[in-house]
């Protein structure tokens, strides 16, 4: 491997500019502002956990962490993601004093990237967790929530899918033969990899009208306008009601229009136990984020009040923001010469009360004016003569 | 109605699958000139299509400037990319098998394997239970056995007679390989519409070509 040279940054890494950081400073105000108005607390958890306990329960795959070891020995890691740290301090901590919770962040986490480009290994990601309501009205809440809040940020191009692992396990239980088949199955769904699912019910030799159901079910259940289009393969359940009346809420919401179910929709993770979401954008290749209820994880944790939330990455959502107008502030800059510090002093208080950007430079100090010039609306240059009249 | 973008890769596979989207219904001229463009515009039908290699096709789609895509499984399996694969368009069928000199036994110790697929051969004699070492190549594999590069090679086979040729013998099947038209997971969702009538419209004619063939 050749050395590392001086202006390299770690795989992955990146730098946030001076005009980015005003785009994501304002996604994270306008965000804060709108999430606190709906009860939710923000909260900061450490960048470093330890492996045995976050970085094992977290949902993102072990060669996507970043590892270090400490003094001690103990393997630590770079957070993957901020639902776990947050179990971890709800189950200790913040549940013994009510319940439930509402949190809030707005917080890098960290995916080692494997050799190739284009995904950032850090990013910023900001989302809600709504912690020891296990009713349907919080994951209601937390759906409304993410998509108003995608509103509230002038987003209006965006797609949500929601599924339920309990709806898709009975399902692929009711019509397989086998603990295998079903895991077999599952697998193919989680890599999205439908020619593969046709194949394998294929291959199983099901008796024909269960293969058959398989079959039509994974062409209808990717995109589901209505819950009732779903009934027909779904002996009754409770995920089925649980999601009849999810449906009934979200229409009462107004927001039924953004949404469509997938039941094929699931996730690696066993923590997904109940109901789950994808939300899509156009402008951006990648999911711009995902939530869902993730009771299994508060178990590992020893809680079982239940929770659910959601969270949205940023730098996905600042791409689907990309051609929206920016608007360019006004910025003053006051040249002075070294004697007229005093009066240049007076001229940048003046204008900073009044409002505006006003930055302070010693002209002599310039190595390209107009080069340094070009970024402001308007410059001042402080006299001599107004030295003397002062 | 949406722009749709297609990735697909040049040569052979694009006049079949080309060939399967005429079939389909598909408003397109009947010629496209190949030379040397990298992207075509089909005003009519909101398609563009933009070309190139076959290796690169998920690249496009996963980063989502191609809204779908046309590629081999082989490409899919080597790279396991983050797409939706929606259909089997039952064209460029071939498999992946290893090969090697006849009457050849792997070396015990260190097994060497050449390949242009090192994440497929590498699952799969992981899978059965073998440790070997990968050689990746970039073509011409067949040489690799013959000059004592590697015991085995983990090659795409569709007739065989270039394995016949370089004196070579298929040992084991590994997996069947044909083309799937695969989607990003964004554009499946934001043009969900667009996409999901391509796919019923390709396999409709995918389903009467396999039963003509029967």
């Amino acid at each position: 491997m050749s050395s590392i040279k001086m202006f390299e940054k770690p795989l992955g890494m990146r730098d946030t500019f001076p005009q980015i950081f005003e785009k994501v400073e304002a996604v994270r105000q306008a965000g804060r502002d709108f999430l606190c108005k709906r009860g939710y607390e923000f909260i900061k958890t450490p960048a470093v956990e330890y492996f045995d306990t976050v970085g094992k329960a977290s949902a993102i795959a072990d060669t996507h962490l970043f590892k270090l070891v400490d003094s001690q020995g103990n393997t630590l890691v770079l957070r993957p993601d901020m639902t776990t740290p947050i179990a971890r301090v709800a189950t200790s901590k913040l549940l013994k004093e009510m319940i439930p919770q509402r949190l809030a962040y707005f917080a890098s986490v960290f995916r080692a990237q494997e050799a190739e480009g284009g995904r950032p290994a850090e990013f910023d990601q900001m989302g809600i967790e709504l912690i020891g309501d296990q009713s349907v009205f919080a994951d209601v809440e937390v759906i409304v929530t993410a998509m108003e809040l995608l509103k509230h940020l002038q987003l209006e191009s965006f797609k949500m899918t929601i599924g339920h692992a309990g709806i898709l396990n009975c399902i692929l239980q009711d019509y397989t033969e086998s603990i295998d088949q079903q895991a077999t199955l599952r697998t193919l769904l989680v890599q999205r990899n439908y020619v593969g699912f046709e194949e394998a019910v294929e291959s199983f030799d099901l008796p024909k009208a269960k293969s058959d159901t398989l079959l039509q079910f994974i062409e209808e259940a990717m995109d589901v306008k209505h819950i009732r289009d779903i009934e027909k393969y779904v002996r009754k359940n409770d995920a089925l009601e649980y999601m009849q009346q999810l449906a009934q809420l979200l229409e009462m919401a107004d927001l039924a229009d953004y949404v469509a179910f997938d039941f094929t929709l699931s996730s690696h993770m066993s923590y997904y136990t109940g109901m789950l979401f994808e939300v899509f954008a156009s402008g951006s290749g990648f999911p711009l984020g995902n939530g869902g209820r993730y009771d299994g994880l508060l178990e590992v944790f020893g809680s079982t009040v239940g929770a659910t939330g959601f969270s949205i990455r940023v730098d996905r959502l600042l791409e689907t923001l990309n051609g929206q107008s920016e608007k360019q502030q006004d910025a003053t800059v006051v040249l002075f010469e070294e004697e007229q510090f005093e009066v240049a002093l007076l001229k940048v208080k003046t204008l900073r009360a009044a409002g505006k950007l006003a930055t302070l430079q010693l002209r002599s100090s310039l190595v390209d004016e107009e080069a340094f010039l070009a970024y402001f609306t308007e410059v001042v240059v402080v006299r001599q003569e107004e030295v003397g009249s002062e | 109605m949406n722009d749709l973008t297609i990735a697909m890769p040049k040569g052979r596979i694009f006049e079949e699958a080309y060939q399967v989207l005429l079939e389909a219904g598909f408003n397109l001229p009947e010629e496209v000139e190949m030379s040397r463009k990298l992207m075509i515009e089909i005003p009519e039908e909101k398609i563009r299509f933009i070309l190139s290699k076959p290796m690169d096709v998920p690249v496009y789609v996963e980063h989502g400037v191609a809204d779908i895509g046309i590629a081999g499984k082989d490409v899919l399996l080597e790279q396991q990319r983050e797409v939706h694969e929606l259909l089997d368009l039952k064209i460029s069928n071939c498999y992946i098998a290893s090969a090697g000199l006849p009457d050849t036994e792997m070396n015990e110790i260190a097994p060497r394997i050449a390949t242009k697929y090192p994440n497929i051969a590498m699952k799969y004699y992981k899978g059965i239970g073998e440790q070997v070492e990968i050689i990746e190549l970039n073509g011409s594999i067949e040489l690799a056995p013959m000059i004592g590069l590697a015991d085995r090679i983990v090659d795409i086979v569709s007739t065989g007679r270039t394995l016949k040729e370089n004196g070579l013998v298929e040992y084991e099947f590994i997996t069947a390989v044909s083309s799937r038209l695969i989607a990003n997971p964004v554009s499946y969702r934001m043009k969900g519409e667009r996409i999901m009538d391509l796919v019923r419209r390709l396999k409709k004619c995918v389903n009467e070509q396999k039963s003509n063939r029967v």
